[in-house]
């Protein structure tokens, strides 16, 4: 950059006033330079602070969901041993996600399965099935994505670990809502591991539907306690979900805070490179500048 | 005996209701670590044709704020 300079002096007044403005640049942006600085330090601040808040709430979210998975274990139980003849035509799709961003992929993750499914020609789901959605996140997404089929929505799910209060007044308000269907399916994030998830479906079946599977008469269960047993069965699926939901997005959250903590990083070193140099510059600039001035008198 | 509640409410709405009762006959500290469970602040909208309703709170709090 020197020898650029000297030689654009050097050759005369034509490009005299070419250096001229390169040097006015160069004091410029060393002053922009400097403000970038100052905001990629601050924004490193707060995204290492968010990754170290996510990383304690991740451990306590674990543990939630190791406890939480246990009653959607039992839940799965008697549905595995009655499964139902016909497949599910009217499928209820309850999508989980939360209300909060900076988390990574985990709202278009779930918003993906499901257009995946509306989408896909074999199967044999109908296309005006309805959606509920937990988490205005995918809320936004879907609302854009598939309007009409949008049933309802909740939020303010999620700022806490969800407790099984949560999951039953959601499964309440399924039931209560008056909406036809054979069968829920659930879409949620599976927490494969703490840097790695993928969404997943769980299906609950209906009274109706575990009424007509042949396995259920083995059970000998009378129609009030089967119609309960169905409420709370979806209602344990649901916490399982949401509890499950949770933790993959703890998680999701600290890596994309840690990657957004590197990246900071990174500029903040390139941005130093850079000033350190402008500033060298303009110093030898000016004493260049000043040794002509002397040697010329 | 047949069941009072019923006709009236779900069974996850009577299990809710027994635990509440359970949580609050329990001894202090104990108490204060299983209201934690119990809290819920959720926030439920209907939709039509791709327009959504009114928010409304699930329970309604005492203060009458919505």
């Amino acid at each position: 950059m020197l020898a650029r300079q000297s030689l654009a002096r050097a050759r005369g007044p034509a490009v005299a006033a070419a250096a001229a403005p390169t040097q006015a640049r160069n004091m410029a942006t060393l002053r922009e330079i400097e403000l970038r600085l100052k905001s990629v330090r601050n924004i490193e601040k707060i995204t290492k602070s968010m990754k170290m808040i996510a990383s304690t709430k991740l451990a306590k979210a674990q543990r939630a969901m190791q406890a939480g998975k246990q009653y959607g274990v039992a839940n799965a139980e008697v549905f595995e041993h009655t499964p139902s003849e016909t497949p599910a035509k009217r499928k209820l799709f309850v999508v989980v996600s939360s209300d909060k961003g900076l988390c990574g992929g985990i709202h278009s993750s779930v918003t993906k399965q499901t257009r995946r499914v509306f989408a896909d020609k074999d199967s044999v789901v109908e296309k005006d099935s309805p959606i509920m959605v937990i988490g205005d996140k995918s809320k936004a997404q879907l609302s854009r994505a598939l309007p009409g089929n949008l049933v309802m929505s909740f939020n303010q799910i999620g700022r806490d670990i969800p407790t099984f209060a949560d999951a039953a007044g959601v499964a309440d308000l399924i039931i209560s809502s008056g909406v036809e269907y054979d069968s829920v399916a659930i879409v949620y994030n599976k927490f494969v591991s703490a840097i790695s998830y993928e969404s997943a479906i769980i299906e609950v079946d209906t009274e109706k539907a575990l009424q007509e599977a042949p396995g259920f008469k083995a059970y000998e269960m009378e129609d009030d306690v089967t119609k309960d047993l169905a409420e709370f069965a979806l209602a344990n699926a649901i916490y399982a979900a949401l509890v499950e939901g949770h933790a993959c997005e703890q998680s999701a959250r600290r890596n994309a805070m840690d990657n957004a903590s590197k990246n900071a990083s990174d500029m903040i070193s390139r941005l130093q490179m850079q000033y350190n140099r402008g500033r060298q510059a303009a110093i030898t600039n000016e004493l260049v500048d000043i040794i002509t001035g002397a040697s010329a008198l | 005996m047949s069941s009072l509640w019923r006709g009236s409410i779900s069974y996850n709405k009577y299990t809710q209701i027994a635990a509440r009762a359970l949580r609050q006959s329990l001894q202090e500290n104990q108490r204060v670590a299983a209201e934690k469970r119990g809290l819920t602040i959720l926030r439920y909208q209907k939709w039509e044709n791709g327009v959504g309703g009114q928010q409304v709170l699930l329970n309604q709090p005492t203060e009458g704020k919505a």
